[in-house]
């Protein structure tokens, strides 16, 4: 009722009338696709007394914004609000910014080292050929672009050899893991074609087009937090809310899209973890965050609506409850960090253990674990997984930490996993370049080559076909269990590489990020056709996707790892969607 | 502001040209001299002087050592002065004299080939309150409408501790008549305020037919320090002609002040003007916004004093990241184009490249999002402005696991210290817990500047790299008494009072139980700038650390020291600097950076020192009188050296 109550009260105060703005150029002729964000003048105020970020419990509001595009005429219609400042941008010209929308915007071109500022990092990074060294290229992309946009403007900052290889390696304590033997060679390398490419730009080839698409979508976003924070993975609930994880701060946002407002849940711990969790504090050197569980991923059930979550630094599995808003911490038997986790019709929770090279399983009906290996590539990788049991009741201070060679791939780090149609379950290995299948009732597992490069995450889609990024090639793949084929899909805009992607099943639609380029890339799976839908902030590093089945409205996040390197500084909820 | 009229303007510019003309100042006389504090008025510090060069600098030895008395004459008031003065030479029309002033503000005339004493100036000034004393150069220049001949036809400009500016005839150091009061204009800043709380350091400028001068102002004691305005009198009359308040009015700050050198462009008409923080400098909430033109390289019309444009490189300042150092004019090559450019040197460590024109800046600005506030009411701006290139001097990244000691106990015991601080990084504003300030106020860069090679947009600069920490204490929590005069840089907490804030603020450096800094060393630096590739050439420590540790150690430990002053460079290939806590002057080689020739003088040089040729000898001379804040020894001492007599290369 409360919620009824303040979504009529948000309706009563919603402004009534809309303004119309027309985007032209200097020579009067329309822009189409320009994009006008209306941002809240007066932001809400917040209780953030716990260190700078909200306590337990408290509810706040976000300040939230909303982004929509000219049309083919250069207009485009916002509701006129009182509290709004707006930005308009279009492609090749310089922002404008006013208090109150005028009937007309005429935007001014770039000059040219504007233009080449304003290009995102995809196609900077296009043009770094490691001195024709593919291979290394994407031992980079694979180990140094699924945090946060190489080749952004803070990456082509000039910097000393010295300078870079401080750089990898502090990136390689926090879990990169380029090899040592490559440390000295990427340093030179970044240094030189990043200079390179500061002085000879116009190699860098423009961006993809805006398209016309555009002008029937509106972006909304919810922005929570500093730049510090890090929305990782979300959930959309049946309920209505969506809840989204600050994976630093150890904090759960339940937000009413409706009002705008967030409740903040704060993730417990036990008395005795320690900062970093069991992994030890691989952020040690990270200026600022309180990841004692560090909250990863979502799914919910489908029995009682309780959401799990993987605290990717605990040997644990984590529950909320939707009614009592209380958590609870289940102790895992084994395996190391929880990863990415889904759920099945049978009220079973699965995850991917990532260090262990398991599969976990939650029985809810039992209340039992189930972990379940998965092959180890030969002996001494088996030895490896064996020991880590041993390895991990050493103190982090004096654990052994294998350097990370160009020989050895490390260990194969199944990362994303999904549930299909018929039960199935599918696992993703990004290091092993495989994937799993897992049988639903015996639990035997399948190991499909796959013939790609780096198998992060994977969906499944209504007709079962699995659907699987390949991260440093830069490919979309699809898998036919029926007949046991691999299709591959270039992706629409250059030098991206694809961590997560989701199936819109009803519509057939698979939704990849593009957490390189700004954008995110919706696939017609019928057509085999794309369309691009630009971020409005640059540096917007998407990640998980989330897909409203009622209404095709698709989420995301900005999770780019430090956030403050994103424009505005700040982690946001973003949805696309139809314009109402 | 009183604009002028255009007719009037022309008239200046005229009289400009007019001075052009003038003998006094022949390129041929010039040829190897040292006419301005920074080396010509885009403070270039550089000398075409080549006879001490590479191959020969390992030669030098004392030419001449002269005192200036002010040891004896002033005595324990001694402890709270700073030798900064850099000499300059005047030309033959002007009687040949090397001219510097000492801390107390007394003008020196000497013989430049002997050191022997020719006249001096002392304006007596006043000594009372806290401040330390220093005075970093003087002026000179040849007033055209005053007859050839007459007294006062060349003529030096000091601007004093107590805020005098004074004219003096360059000839015999007595005040011009005809200026002002006797020889002296009063500047504004002494009614109601604390002694010293308004003084001088760097030199007047003189631009077309004005001086111009800044201040320093005490911007941490109080809320709402004096204004930092900027004056501007005719230079024959010491008529006032216009200010400019940087911060346009804005009435909830003071200071704002310029007092770093003025850098003077008469191609463009426009003066560059190097302001400092807002006051108070840790804390902002009653000076919301941007504080526009505080931390700012301002550039304005000589003539009017009107507002050219401005880049402002730190916003809402939380850091008392002043812009330290005289912006240095150059040109910057693109394609075909010969740019007007500036280097600016900041604290932070970053080296901005300006177009003189417009202030666009020439290489990429990255908006760097910064950490907020946890101060109740503060907003931090939520960006800062970084340079694509060149890259930044220095690595403010400083975390438990960089920590360093010579041992594990004194190692543990940075990390440990390091693991307890509020660190988010650079820009991080203080706050009640102790805070990472790295870079702290002390820079990076200061006002030591740097030097350019000639032609070439290679800069080689002096670069600090030590870290601070500092927090807020709510007054009630404060120890009471005046402010303390320690400094971070000597291994002191430093507190200051900010009244008028609800806290004060104590500063310390970072350092182990040992009293050695935690980070890696070097301490200080010596980096060579390409500004036009966005490239670092090279780097190498600068200073030894043999005297810092609790006994003399009997040999050197190049692991680079705390720094103060800067370097000239050479055509002869040579950077010679002082500015270590290791007593001693050093030439560099500008290629890449190694050692050629060292000297060890009585005390620290804490000034620029420079270069010129006098009958044929080149000299190279340092002050060396040691630096309040180092709390290392002070003296009186100006040390001139040269190639031994007859060794002179052509």
């Amino acid at each position: 009722m409360k919620r009824l109550l303040l979504a009529l009260g948000l309706s009563i105060s919603l402004p009534a009338l809309a303004a119309t703005v027309k985007v032209v150029n200097e020579a009067g002729e329309p822009l189409a696709q320009a994009m006008v964000t209306a941002t809240p003048v007066q932001v809400p105020a917040a209780d953030l007394s716990d260190d700078g970020y909200a306590p337990h419990g408290v509810t706040n509001t976000t300040a939230t914004v909303l982004t929509r595009f000219t049309d083919a005429a250069g207009a485009v219609t916002l509701p006129d609000d009182a509290n709004a400042r707006y930005r308009v941008r279009a492609q090749g010209h310089v922002d404008a910014y006013f208090e109150q929308l005028p009937a007309t915007v005429v935007l001014a071109p770039m000059n040219q080292q504007q233009l080449y500022a304003s290009y995102p990092s995809n196609v900077w990074l296009s043009q770094l050929s490691f001195g024709g060294d593919e291979a290394l290229k994407k031992s980079f992309l694979l180990n140094c672009a699924f945090c946060h946009q190489q080749a952004s403007p803070f990456m082509r900052n000039e910097r000393t050899q010295e300078q870079w290889l401080s750089v990898i390696e502090r990136m390689n304590t926090y879990g990169a893991r380029l090899p040592d033997e490559h440390h000295e060679r990427v340093a030179q390398l970044l240094q030189s074609e990043y200079r390179e490419l500061r002085e000879h730009p116009q190699r860098v080839p423009a961006p993809r087009d805006w398209e016309p698409h555009l002008s029937q979508v509106e972006m909304v976003e919810w922005p929570i937090g500093d730049g510090f924070s890090q929305m990782h993975d979300f959930l959309l609930h049946p309920n209505g809310y969506v809840y989204v994880g600050d994976n630093l701060f150890d904090r759960l946002y339940e937000i009413d899209t409706q009002t705008g407002e967030y409740t903040v849940y704060k993730v417990p711990h036990r008395e005795d973890d320690e900062l970093g969790g069991i992994l030890g504090n691989r952020f040690e050197v990270f200026p600022k965050m309180y990841n004692y569980m560090g909250v990863h991923s979502f799914a919910y059930s489908k029995k009682d609506g309780n959401i799990f979550i993987t605290p990717s630094m605990q040997q644990a599995l984590l529950e909320f409850d939707v009614d009592s808003k209380e958590f609870i911490i289940h102790e895992l038997p084994g395996g190391y960090y929880p990863h990415t986790i889904r759920s099945d019709e049978r009220d079973r929770v699965w995850f991917t253990l990532a260090l262990s090279s398991q599969v976990g399983m939650l029985d809810r009906a039992s209340g039992e674990f189930e972990i379940i290996d998965l092959p180890a590539r030969g002996w001494r990788e088996w030895l490896v997984l064996k020991s880590l049991p041993l390895v991990f009741s050493l103190d982090p201070d004096i654990r052994p930490t294998p350097s990370p060679n160009d020989v050895s791939t490390g260990l194969p780090m199944p990362y994303g996993i999904d549930v299909a149609p018929d039960g199935d379950v599918w696992v993703a290995r990004l290091y092993a370049n495989d994937i799993a299948r897992i049988d639903a009732e015996t639990l035997e597992v399948e190991m499909i080559d796959f013939p790609y490069n780096g198998p992060r995450r994977l969906r499944v889609d209504a007709d079962g076909t699995v659907w699987i990024v390949a991260f440093q090639d830069s490919l979309l793949v699809s898998y036919s269990p029926r007949s046991g084929k691999f299709r591959h899909f270039e992706l629409p805009v250059i030098n991206e590489v694809p961590y997560a992607l989701n199936v819109d099943r009803e519509r057939g639609v698979v939704w990849v990020n593009g957490n390189q380029s700004d954008t995110i890339l919706a696939f017609d799976i019928a057509s085999e056709r794309w369309k691009v839908y630009p971020m409005p902030r640059q540096r917007f590093f998407t990640r998980d996707i989330e897909v409203s089945e009622d209404d095709g409205a698709v989420y995301t996040t900005n999770s780019h790892f430090p956030t403050y390197q994103s424009e505005g500084g700040v982690p946001t909820l973003l949805r696309i969607s139809p314009l109402p | 502001m009183r604009r002028v009229p255009p007719w009037l303007a022309l008239l200046r510019r005229t009289g400009v040209a007019c001075l052009a003309l003038l003998p006094a100042a022949s390129p041929a006389e010039d040829h190897g001299q040292w006419r301005h504090y920074g080396g010509d008025p885009g403070g270039r510090h550089y000398s075409d002087a080549a006879q001490i060069n590479r191959d020969n600098v390992a030669q030098l030895e004392v030419a001449w050592v002269h005192r200036s008395g002010d040891s004896a004459r002033f005595g324990a008031a001694m402890e709270r002065t700073s030798t900064q003065s850099t000499p300059i030479l005047l030309p033959p029309a002007a009687g040949e004299a090397l001219v510097y002033c000492t801390p107390f503000s007394r003008v020196i005339a000497l013989d430049p080939g002997s050191g022997e004493q020719r006249w001096d100036f002392d304006p007596d000034i006043d000594r009372r309150g806290d401040r330390p004393f220093r005075c970093r150069g003087v002026s000179y220049a040849e007033e055209p409408r005053v007859p050839a001949g007459a007294a006062c036809r060349h003529r030096l400009y000091l601007g004093t501790h107590d805020r005098h500016l004074w004219a003096l005839d360059a000839r015999t150091g007595r005040p011009c008549a005809d200026f002002g009061d006797n020889g002296r204009v009063r500047l504004y800043g002494d009614e109601g305020l604390a002694p010293g709380e308004v003084s001088n350091s760097s030199p007047p400028v003189i631009a077309g037919d004005l001086v111009v001068i800044g201040s320093t102002v005490i911007d941490f004691a109080r809320a709402h320090t004096p204004r930092g305005t900027v004056l501007a009198f005719d230079r024959r009359s010491g008529a006032p002609r216009w200010r400019f308040d940087p911060l346009l009015g804005f009435p909830d700050s003071g200071s704002a002040n310029v007092w770093a050198p003025i850098s003077v462009d008469e191609d463009l008409g426009l003066l560059y003007l190097p302001t400092s923080a807002p006051s108070p400098d840790y804390y902002g909430v009653q000076r919301p916004g941007d504080n526009r033109h505080a931390n700012s390289v301002v550039a304005l019309d000589i003539d009017s004093g009107e507002l050219r444009w401005d880049f402002q490189h730190v916003r809402h300042d939380l850091w008392d990241y002043d812009t330290p150092a005289q912006p240095i004019l150059f040109d910057w090559r693109e394609g075909g184009e010969r740019i007007p450019a500036l280097a600016q040197l900041t604290k932070q460590g970053f080296v901005f490249v300006l177009d003189r024109r417009d202030g666009r800046s020439l290489w990429e600005i990255t908006e760097q999002p910064v950490p907020p506030s946890q101060v109740p009411g503060e907003r931090a701006a939520p960006t800062q402005p970084k340079p694509i290139a060149p890259p930044q001097l220095l690595d403010p990244f400083l975390m438990p696991g960089d920590a360093w000691g010579l041992t594990p106990l004194d190692r543990a015991h940075c990390r440990r210290q390091l693991a307890a601080l509020n660190n988010l990084g650079l820009f991080t504003p203080l706050q009640q817990d102790l805070t990472l300030m790295f870079p702290g106020s002390l820079g990076g860069a200061n006002w030591g500047g740097g030097a350019l090679l000639g032609d070439r947009p290679v800069l080689l600069t002096n670069i600090n790299n030590v870290p601070f920490t500092g927090e807020l204490i709510p007054v009630e929590q404060a120890p009471s008494g005046a402010p303390g005069d320690n400094h971070p840089a000597a291994g002191h907490r430093m507190r200051v009072t900010m009244a008028g804030t609800p806290y004060a603020v104590e500063i310390g450096s970072l350092q182990s139980f040992l009293g050695i800094p935690c980070n890696r060393p070097p301490w200080g630096k010596l980096v060579a700038v390409d500004l036009q590739a966005g490239t670092i050439a090279w780097e190498t420590a600068l200073g030894s650390v043999h005297e810092m540790a609790p006994f003399p150690l009997p040999v050197h430990i190049e692991w680079g020291t705390p720094n103060l002053g800067g370097g000239i460079a050479t055509a002869g290939g040579l950077f010679f600097i002082g500015a270590t806590m290791d007593r001693q002057i050093r030439a560099f080689d500008v290629e890449d950076g190694a050692t050629l020739w060292r000297y060890t003088l009585p005390v620290d040089a804490a000034a620029t020192p420079m270069t010129y040729t006098y009958r044929g000898r080149q000299y190279v001379v340092i002050n060396a009188g040691g630096h309040h804040m180092f709390s290392r020894g002070t003296g009186d001492y100006l040390y001139a050296f040269a190639l031994p007599q007859g060794d002179e290369s052509p």
